[in-house]
């Protein structure tokens, strides 16, 4: 009876690989942890919170870093396949993490200018980040919507988090029909391929098709060999998935609720879906696309390249006469998945521009939540309310913000010294290698227009005509640790700029 | 008398028209509430269907997950219908319009 309990027990340890899933499972407890603080705390004690948020997800990144290994730890599979860790889910969780430490931050600052509950703020955004980081190892269909749904949801009470703004109520509703409506376009993708690789007639047909390794040779075995509705099973299938990661990276038929949402919701849960959410979306893609829908690279090519031209040009040509910034962002965001895009393309033929895409999106993650974080402190109390008249001389105002300002639409122009142009020249070297000239065009003539726009912003800045009284009004005044967290994102773009090899991606 | 595959797939794949075509054409959020249910019921019926003729278990368990989520979903959709109809006494799409410009 002993003997049998122990091999049990042994049995159990072996296929226990919980501590694979350390990070997400520390956030996790700590977002319970943050609810349990609030009741237990006494009311003069509740700006602990934000605090213990951002000081617990600081001591998760060090476990990430420190423990997991920075770079090259393999590839390793866990959960019989549920979960695939390689060098480039490693970079993405520290990438979420440091993301979701800034949003934190930001949220702390629009948290003090409203009267809404707060602790709930923090935990939803551990709970995005704990999920984000499971969405990018998942090597499952089961695991990927799992994951997905759990950063949706999460995110449609974020979106709607304001409970007595009608902007951030409307724009929830309306990411909530959208989101909805995406996840059922790509459920529906994923059962015709778990349906069609399942089926016991077909050749290489698998008893798990719903895992990516197996669906992939199911793909490449029969790419020549299925004819007529089996073939078209598979490909409305891939295109039905393809859509629906579209819609979370905003590219452009599933552009529309990217401006109303981005102007609606909080501004640091904008910046949180500016980033986090995108990057999430283009990790996938790049997973899929690489993975399962390696063999149908001649049939999905041609449509991606007409979204990644479609994308660039609207979301630039839209966002010239915009005067909401944060529609303005929203807009130019959508041109920055487009440049995304001819990035993960182009990654098909050259597999370098696989870290073109990363190195892209950390430049994107540091100049976005620059200039997020100067919305945030420059917002008064009605959030959705943030015009470019604004700004008017806000550079001779708040001299320090206004520096941060230029520093983060800069690097998202693309201008030289910066973080930006580093990241834009991989990509358009790498689309260049590809043999992309038409996308590569259209991207140079997107930046050429993004410039535009972005300058418009810092004219109003620096260059407007002195306004007759110049308040200065205390409620967007930067404390030393606002000036801490965005001179150090500041100063790794220019880093960044300056010495590409500092980040550990290019090797 | 046995109901074939392609029957299962064809009436799910209609589901899932009839409640996408509901979303983008319905103006009543409650009226494009039920849509968006009826697509994921037209899903979930694929699932079990190829399940079965698959002679697989992974359909019928991912139907679990995808019952939760739309659960998950419904709840949080109605509570957010509900606070924006105490601002605007409305609950129909073409008067949400405040953030166009």
């Amino acid at each position: 009876m002993n003997e049998l309990l122990i091999e049990f027990l042994g049995g159990f340890t072996k296929t226990n690989q919980w501590s694979a899933i350390l990070p997400e499972i520390m956030l996790g407890v700590l977002a319970l942890a943050l609810l349990g603080a609030e009741m237990a705390l006494p009311k003069n004690k509740q700006t602990l919170i934000p605090r213990l948020a951002i000081w617990g997800q600081v001591i998760v990144l060090l476990v990430v870093i420190g423990c997991v290994g920075w770079c090259n730890v393999g590839e390793s599979e866990y959960f019989s396949g549920l979960i695939i860790q390689n060098d480039m889910t490693q970079i993405m969780r520290a990438f979420f993490l440091v993301s979701s430490i800034v949003v934190c931050y930001l949220g702390q600052i629009y948290l003090s200018k409203q009267s809404l509950p707060k602790t709930e703020f923090y935990a939803l955004v551990l709970i995005i980040a704990a999920a984000m980081m499971l969405l990018v190892q998942s090597a499952n269909f089961v695991m990927l919507f799992v994951a997905l749904e759990t950063v949706t949801v999460a995110f449609y009470v974020l979106v709607a988090y304001s409970r007595t703004s009608q902007f951030s109520l409307e724009s929830g509703l309306k990411y909530l029909i959208l989101g909805a409506l995406s996840s059922g376009i790509l459920l529906f993708g994923i059962v015709l391929l778990y349906g069609i690789a399942g089926s016991p007639e077909l050749m290489g047909s698998s008893r798990d098709s719903l895992n990516y390794n197996e669906l992939a040779n199911f793909i490449t075995l029969n790419t020549n060999n299925l004819i007529g509705v089996d073939n078209m099973i598979v490909k409305i299938g891939a295109l039905l998935v393809v859509a629906g990661i579209c819609f979370k990276i905003g590219a452009v038929p599933f552009q529309i609720w990217v401006p109303d949402v981005y102007q609606g919701a909080p501004t640091p849960v904008t910046a949180y879906l500016a980033v986090a959410s995108k990057a999430a979306g283009f990790i996938v893609l790049i997973q899929l696309l690489h993975g399962p829908f390696i063999s149908l690279k001649e049939f999905l090519v041609p449509v991606l390249s007409v979204i990644a031209a479609a994308t660039i040009l609207f979301g630039n040509v839209a966002a010239v006469t915009q005067r909401n910034v944060k529609r303005l962002m929203g807009l130019s965001g959508i041109a920055h998945a487009g440049y995304l895009l001819v990035g993960v393309i182009a990654s098909l033929y050259v597999p370098w521009a696989v870290y073109a895409v990363i190195f892209y999106l950390v430049t994107y993650l540091l100049a976005t939540f620059a200039v997020f974080g100067v919305m945030s402190l420059a917002a008064d109390a009605d959030d959705a309310n943030q015009e470019l008249d604004h700004y008017e001389n806000f550079a001779r105002k708040r001299p320090f913000l206004g520096g941060v300002l230029v520093c983060g639409l800069g690097s998202l122009a693309g201008i030289p010294p910066l973080g930006g142009f580093i990241g834009k020249l991989f990509l358009f070297v790498a689309a260049f290698q590809a043999g992309l000239y038409g996308l590569l065009g259209i991207s140079v003539l997107g930046v050429v227009i993004s410039i535009y726009y972005y300058f418009g912003w810092i004219r109003e800045c620096y260059f407007s005509a002195p306004s007759i009284e110049v308040v200065d009004d205390a409620s967007c005044s930067a404390t030393l640790a606002d000036r801490i967290l965005l001179g150090a994102l500041v100063v790794a773009t220019v880093v960044i700029g300056l010495l590409p090899a500092a980040l550990p991606i290019i090797r | 008398m046995t109901v074939g595959l392609n029957a299962f797939i064809l009436l799910a794949g209609l589901l899932f028209a009839i409640g996408m075509f509901g979303v983008i054409l319905r103006k009543n959020t409650l009226v494009i509430y039920m849509s968006l249910e009826l697509m994921l019921n037209g899903v979930i019926l694929a699932l079990v269907a190829f399940s079965r003729y698959n002679g697989t278990m992974d359909g019928n368990l991912f139907v679990f997950f995808i019952i939760t989520v739309a659960a998950a979903e419904v709840a949080l959709g109605l509570a957010i219908i509900v606070a924006l109809f105490r601002l605007r006494q409305s609950v129909m799409v073409d008067q949400l319009t405040s953030l166009s410009r």
